[in-house]
């Protein structure tokens, strides 16, 4: 199995340690990993995107998934899954937070939000509601282990992998909020969301 | 120590760490800058977890910072300086003549180019420091090569009495990849500082003896690039091979898995005689590289017709796909997968260019800047952001410290017609504010700076400087006084005011502006993004709003327009830090803190 499985937000939603936890539980399923982002300026506010490669049969080489090339994409905020929806492959499938935040132009009276980001989102995949989740658990920050959670009801990583990718990525004293957010997600995926494992 | 092998994930930045620590780098040195910032944490947390002598420290400029880390090579300490490209600018002066020295202890210059420009001012590529200056360049292509190939600089660089380069680019320094390495340690205790002035003392005379003595070193060096651990034929198929180096080797072997590729670990000094017998076995070579042609004009000079990439090529960041469209554009054949065609960004999305931070504690400031119509001369750092809209508030930015040099030569050219105000971040001011400001005094300058403290290098992750008061390893250290040095430099006004008090930052910049004579306005209050929220947060309450918009042109991410709310902003509890900016610019005061007083950092 390789994935090529793209993350996308907003800078400060968490989108660099939603990397991290795959590309972890990659490797501590016994695959082959990449991970690419970029830091720094882009992080304040900016659309962020992190690109994890994985692999248990051929070699990688890019850390970067070539474009029209990603199995997965997971964003966090609406407007980022529509602006990186392209990068996905033609049987790639989608994994949405239902989350709107219009970027600052658009409070600026520029282009506006577009009126139906989750109709083009939902007919590539699903669009949950992560924030929502995350928030009744007083995590409001953690939105990004709900969808990982659904992630990894369609990945091939083994259960005890994601839990080992927990434990090193999350501080302890947030990690049983996470651990069971991220089970909330697989529950949310395996009820709502039948088109992600049909493919 | 017995040999005890691991395997991690590791960010190329961590990986350079981890190879420093395993050559026993016991000194290290830098000044924050993306995308090399987090080596020099990384090296402490090496020596937290395997152990080792190591000392570290924030310099307070790229120049100082390479500065004492060749002190401590001259001691006999093995040293690691790490900074992002346009430091090496800063550095440059010593750079070249330390060359010439040469070194005692081994000791690595890590510099980490921004090719695409994702967190710079430009997109220069480095390499070419390390042929102008006669000091070998490695360039890592992963993770696993960071953490080997800078051992092997730290090894190079004591065998051969000369620095070495080692050339990250964002995707080395930022990716992570596994590596694989041995949790042991070279050790190689400081002797003291040797008194040999015909090394060290470059004055003409021995100056001149060094340089007879660079060219063969540097040769001697070429001789590394022959070694199969740092120069690697990959044996491959088809009418076409390929020279790469860096990232540019990984996205070629993406592209064209089973073409040859000569893949150079050291670009300088070239192993002119492995790249002539690759290109002898084949019809047609292709230099692959980011940014410039670099290695292609160094393969040229050998004497070997090869081919570069498309000019075009050349700008931006190099991706797989970039590369497969130049290397079709030369006819040569890529497989399928790059032909197919591959849907365009959906288009009139609303971008999302990175704003000032909710809470900012710079926000106010340009909004108090531009009631008083002046130019903004601008600096480097966070607040570099409030020259976008909406606040529109800075002029230029070229260059640490360089706000300040900017401003007296307007001041000077238009001779007191056009006011002019410097900005400058807390840690900009350190790096290279001091000896603008002391510029512009001397030479009776008429202009404000204005520095603003958010005790912290915010931009960078929040890492310390001398005006925090703390050291990298969290020592206590006597914080940098702004106000106090600027008054002993000979600033007559000068004015201290914090965040929160706007009728203060009013009066401050309202007397410095009006000062004939330089003068500076200290603005000071802490991070939000390093130091925790400041307060509960605001709601608007929308039976008070008048939907004027005016907390809206704050551009503050946590405002905005809700869909459903008849034009009437709405604050996100989610991102709000309770500064209360946008309750106090409110004409109609609909805007209030929530009930729960002071929130949790």
């Amino acid at each position: 199995m390789a994935d090529d499985i793209l993350i996308a937000g907003i800078g400060g939603q968490g989108v660099v340690t939603a990397g991290d936890l795959v590309a972890h539980a990659a490797l501590a399923g016994g695959y082959q990993v990449k991970k690419a982002e970029v830091h720094g300026m882009s992080q304040r506010g900016g659309s962020v995107v992190s690109h994890v490669r994985i692999s248990d049969s051929g070699a990688i080489y890019s850390p970067m998934i070539p474009d029209g090339a990603a199995t997965w994409l997971v964003a966090l905020e609406m407007l980022e899954g529509l602006r990186w929806l392209w990068m996905l492959a033609p049987t790639g499938r989608a994994i949405v937070d239902d989350r709107r935040v219009p970027p600052t132009s658009v409070i600026l009276g520029g282009p506006s939000y577009p009126a139906d980001p989750a109709g083009p989102l939902a007919e590539r995949g699903c669009i949950l509601c992560a924030t929502e989740i995350a928030t009744a658990e007083g995590a409001p920050r953690a939105v990004n282990t709900v969808l990982l959670g659904a992630l990894s009801v369609c990945l091939n990583l083994p259960l005890e992998a994601w839990r080992r990718a927990l434990e090193e990525c999350i501080r302890p004293k947030h990690l049983d909020v996470n651990r069971r957010l991220f089970e909330a997600g697989q529950d949310l995926a395996r009820r709502t969301a039948a088109n992600l494992l049909t493919g | 120590m017995s040999a005890e092998y691991r395997k991690m994930i590791l960010s190329g930045n961590e990986a350079v760490a981890l190879g420093a620590w395993q050559a026993g780098c016991r000194f290290a040195a830098a000044y924050p800058g993306t995308p090399s910032s987090e080596i020099l944490p990384a090296l402490q947390q090496c020596r937290a977890r395997l152990g080792g002598d190591l000392y570290a420290e924030w310099s307070v400029n790229e120049k100082v910072a390479l500065e004492v880390a060749v002190g401590a090579s001259l001691a006999g300490a093995r040293s690691l300086v790490a900074m992002k490209h346009v430091g090496l600018n800063v550095a440059a002066d010593p750079f070249f003549t330390l060359a010439y020295t040469g070194v005692e202890a081994g000791l690595v210059v890590v510099t980490a180019d921004d090719p695409g420009m994702h967190s710079s001012q430009n997109e220069q590529d480095n390499r070419y420091y390390a042929s102008h200056a006669h000091v070998p360049l490695l360039e890592p292509s992963d993770s696993q090569e960071a953490c080997d190939f800078t051992r092997l600089a730290i090894e190079m660089s004591e065998a051969c009495d000369l620095p070495v380069l080692l050339r990250l680019t964002t995707r080395v320094a930022h990716s992570r990849t596994v590596v694989e390495f041995e949790a042991a340690q070279s050790t190689r205790a400081p002797t003291g500082a040797p008194v040999n002035p015909a090394k060290y003392v470059m004055l003409p005379g021995y100056a001149k003896g060094r340089r007879a003595t660079l060219e063969a070193r540097i040769e001697a060096a070429g001789e590394w690039g022959l070694r199969e651990d740092i120069t690697r034929e990959v044996a491959g198929e088809g009418p076409v091979g390929f020279i790469a180096s860096g990232m540019g080797y990984q996205h070629v072997r993406e592209v064209l898995p089973e073409a040859p590729v000569l893949k150079l670990g050291m670009p300088y000094p070239l192993p002119a005689e492995r790249v002539r017998e690759f290109a002898a076995r084949l019809n047609r070579v292709i230099v692959v590289e980011e940014l410039e042609p670099f290695l292609l004009e160094r393969v040229l000079a050998a004497g070997l017709a090869v081919e570069g990439l498309p000019s075009e090529l050349r700008v931006g960041e190099l991706t797989p796909m970039r590369l497969a469209a130049g290397l079709a554009a030369m006819g040569v054949e890529v497989g399928e997968r790059w032909h197919r065609s591959v849907a365009e960004p959906m288009g009139g999305l609303p971008p999302r260019p990175p704003v000032l931070c909710p809470g900012c504690a710079h926000r106010y400031v340009f909004t108090a800047l531009a009631r008083h119509k002046v130019f903004v001369a601008g600096d480097i750092g966070c607040y570099t952001l409030a020259a976008l809209p909406p606040l529109c508030g800075m002029h230029t930015c070229l260059a640490m410290g360089a706000g300040i040099s900017q401003a007296h030569g307007i001041a000077k050219a238009m001779e007191g017609k056009q006011s002019v105000v410097a900005v400058i971040g807390d840690s900009t001011f350190t790096h290279a504010g001091l000896p603008a400001l002391l510029n512009a005094i001397y030479n009776h300058s008429n202009m404000t700076v204005l520095v603003l403290d958010n005790r912290s290098t915010a931009m960078t992750g929040g890492q310390d400087h001398p005006g925090t008061g703390l050291t990298l390893s969290g020592e206590a250290s006597a914080p940098f006084d702004f106000a106090a040095v600027a008054r002993a430099m000979g600033v007559e006004s000068v004015h201290e005011a914090a965040v929160g008090d706007h009728a203060g930052i009013d009066e401050a910049l309202a007397r410095a502006i009006a000062f004939e004579g330089p003068s500076l306005v200290v603005v000071t209050g802490p991070c939000p993004l390093r130091y925790g929220a400041l307060a509960a947060p605001y709601t608007v309450d929308p039976e008070e709003c008048i939907a004027c918009n005016e907390c809206l042109r704050l551009g503050c991410p946590a405002i905005s327009v809700p869909g459903d709310s008849d034009g009437k902003p709405a604050i996100d509890e989610a991102l709000c830090t309770g500064c209360g900016l946008c309750a106090k610019t409110c004409p109609v005061g609909a805007i209030s803190q929530r009930e729960g007083g002071e929130a949790g950092g």
